[in-house]
């Protein structure tokens, strides 16, 4: 139930982002017995590096406070899109945070969107989509793979997010989006190999007046050959981008400074010897590799008059 | 939302990729390059209407506009017999167009239509029918886009809003560029409700609209909104026309006189307030002589909206976001406080270094944790057959500083 909302404190079998380090973070249940896997009921014990914890302990703390460990200390957190979009099991290739804020901002998504994805993948960028469109609007998420559709809708109950989303098994490249959806959309979203095989559905779920659209596709192939597709259909104002970001390694760095004006008299040597100096600086250091390519967006705008 | 164009709405005129915020008035008029446009013709219309901008006769400069029912004029139509293979024979030479510039300000003057000049242009070129075909369009894409006679109408959004300020003045909007924008948006984890704070030295009222958007219409969030001048800055913020519910829900208020009222209690219960805020809310305050009892009972509106901002800075914020010209550590040494733990802080500036120490300062004095800077390459593609490659010109972002906060 922890990702609908804020919450203060833990309830009984919410997901709880246990947290160590910058690199060494987990999600789990706050439930005191879970099954193991050969179906027996067992106490529910998470292994960290800093020693075990009973997560049944968890319930009734509250998120941000720091628990105890046999060999050292954790901090309790209430699980965000982005922790989960860190942490989730990958079933598919996933879209990250940079990519998932602009796809939110471009598909101009408010709390009252109706918004159409797929497919649906690992759910990474429909725990977003969520966040921004809730209470009002809705989000239709389909996949062609019926057990990634299973997994994702139990992972979106488990959230607390069931009335916020419909999941469903589909091959939208085949049998478009489903007559229900027709003229619903505000927003539609495509993450497939094939997007232009889908683009042809589209123009029929938009509400009246139209909507906007998102294609996300690693290859430049792809990308054009949807823009060509998508010109066809009627759609306007075709923007592609990419975005990578890049996080510093901030470091106080201290370098010596050479005293070389002695060398140009013979006297003060001793002094000079003692007394060395240092520039103390403050810098962020970029990483040796950064991802360098993640997928291109495409964005574009259809428009029909009533 | 209604489609028709009333007076009183903000618009987006749009000539080919150059868009500009507008406050329709009944007959106003609007500069857009050289053209100064009366806009009357748009009212009654529909957003997303076309319009060809048209010479008002024995004027000069003068423009009016006039509905276009059929689309398909507006693209170029232009016919091309001739083309070369390659560029061996075409030497730079500014006598390669044989019109001169005042020939063709002659033509704009007497009848703005692109299809004529570029016709006119490229019949009074040496080179054009030796250029390749791929060149040949670039330069009929070029010139139509110059003499384009062609506007659009939007409706403002906070996704044209902020490539419009971007793309007229990055300063307007202190350097934020979209994907700034969108990743503030999301690692402040600011949803439909809860109590948010904003302080914003000066991004047009972009940050507030943004944030307001995010908080929705008929939803329970609320942003404090805290400036520092006289008044907040909200063109953006008005441009959206939010129902009056949600806009309420934007409590603007000055950093120091909220933060007074915070630590000391109303003004005028003993201490004076200064004279800076006196005059910030002068408009307030100098209205007209209300009878003695009347005068104790109701008290300016920036005093309603301090306490309303107090109380609900007592309960404790779900968000803050910093977007300041000033350094960042005494803002944040300010507000934090009121974070409450296992909630997000997000902090924007154009500059680095002000984040470095803040990163330190946060690390060591304060406590949060998962505390990241990080910056952004964004780059945008033309994308056409067999001619996909990134665009020429690229721009640069600012810097974000992000952290969750925790209890001690």
């Amino acid at each position: 139930m922890s990702f609908n909302g804020y919450k203060d404190l833990i309830v009984e079998g919410e997901s709880v982002i246990l947290y160590l380090t910058i690199n060494q973070f987990y999600i789990l249940e706050a439930k005191t017995t879970t099954l193991s896997k050969k179906g027996v009921v067992v106490q529910n014990i998470f292994q960290t590096p800093y020693g075990s914890l009973a997560c049944g302990d968890l319930i009734g703390k509250k998120y941000g406070t720091k628990i105890q460990l046999k060999k050292g200390w954790a901090y309790i957190l209430q699980p965000t899109p982005e922790f989960w979009t860190e942490l989730l099991p990958h079933r598919t290739q996933i879209i990250y945070t940079p990519d998932i804020s602009m796809i939110l901002l471009c598909l101009e998504l408010k709390p009252t969107s109706i918004v159409i994805e797929s497919g649906t993948g690992s759910g990474s960028l429909s725990h977003a989509i969520i966040r921004k469109i809730k209470p009002s609007g809705h989000l239709y998420t389909f996949d062609f793979h019926e057990t990634r559709v299973d997994i994702a809708r139990n992972e979106f109950k488990e959230h607390g997010l069931s009335q916020y989303v419909t999941v469903q098994t589909r091959d939208v490249c085949t049998d478009g989006f489903g007559k229900d959806l027709e003229g619903k959309a505000d927003s539609v979203f495509l993450d497939l190999p094939q997007p232009w095989l889908a683009a042809t559905f589209t123009s029929q779920v938009f509400k009246r007046g139209g909507g906007r659209l998102c294609s996300f596709s690693p290859c430049v192939e792809q990308v054009q050959k949807m823009c060509s597709a998508l010109t066809n259909l009627g759609y306007q104002e075709i923007q592609t981008m990419e975005v990578l970001q890049s996080q510093f390694a901030i470091q106080k760095k201290k370098m010596s400074i050479l005293n070389l004006d002695m060398l140009k008299t013979s006297n003060n040597k001793e002094t000079v010897k003692n007394e060395k100096e240092f520039s103390n600086f403050i810098t962020s250091v970029a990483p040796n590799t950064l991802p360098g390519h993640t997928g291109y967006l495409t964005l574009l705008l259809f428009h029909q008059h009533m | 939302m209604e489609e028709t164009i009333k007076v009183g709405d903000y618009i987006i005129v749009q000539r080919q990729n150059y868009t500009k915020l507008h406050k329709l008035k009944g007959h106003g008029t609007i500069l857009l390059g050289s053209f100064n446009i009366e806009m009357d013709n748009c009212i009654g219309e529909r957003y997303f209407d076309t319009f060809q901008i048209k010479n008002v006769p024995n004027s000069k400069r003068n423009y009016t506009l006039e509905k276009i029912e059929n689309l398909s004029l507006v693209s170029s139509n232009l016919n091309v017999e001739e083309s070369g293979n390659d560029n061996r024979n075409i030497e730079a030479d500014d006598n390669n167009q044989t019109m001169s510039s005042e020939e063709i300000n002659k033509m704009k003057d007497e009848e703005l239509s692109s299809n004529n000049i570029v016709e006119k242009l490229i019949s009074n070129s040496k080179t054009f029918s030796t250029k390749t075909g791929f060149s040949q369009e670039k330069y009929i894409k070029k010139k139509s886009k110059k003499y384009c006679e062609y506007i659009q109408i939007r409706r403002p959004s906070i996704r044209l809003m902020a490539q419009m300020f971007y793309r007229q003045d990055p300063a307007k909007i202190l350097g934020i560029r979209i994907d700034d924008l969108s990743q503030i948006l999301t690692y402040s984890n600011i949803q439909s409700e809860g109590t948010h704070v904003l302080y914003d030295s000066g991004t047009s009222g972009l940050m507030s609209a943004a944030l307001m958007e995010t908080i929705g219409p008929n939803t329970t969030g609320k942003l404090i909104h805290m400036h520092p001048g006289n008044e907040c800055q909200k063109v953006a913020f008005l441009a959206m026309e939010y129902p009056e519910e949600q806009r309420k829900r934007c409590i603007n208020v000055n950093l120091y006189s909220v933060l007074r009222q915070f630590y000391q209690g109303n003004p005028g219960e003993g201490d004076s307030i200064e004279p800076n805020e006196q005059s910030s809310n002068a408009e307030n305050q100098v209205t007209e002589e209300p009878d003695a009892k009347r005068r104790k009972v109701e008290r300016p509106n920036w005093q309603v909206d301090n306490e309303e901002a107090c109380e609900l800075l007592k309960k404790g914020v779900h968000s803050i976001v910093i977007t300041a010209k000033e350094h960042p550590v005494n803002i944040v040494d300010a507000l934090e406080p009121f974070l409450l733990p296992s909630r997000n802080l997000v902090v924007f500036s154009t500059f680095k270094e002000p984040l470095e120490e803040l990163y330190f300062h946060l690390k060591t004095k304060l406590n949060y944790l998962a505390v990241k800077l990080s910056t952004n390459f964004m780059r945008n593609y033309q994308v056409l057959p067999e001619r996909t490659h990134p665009e020429v010109n690229m721009t640069n972002g600012g810097y974000l500083l992000t952290g969750i906060k925790i209890e001690q």
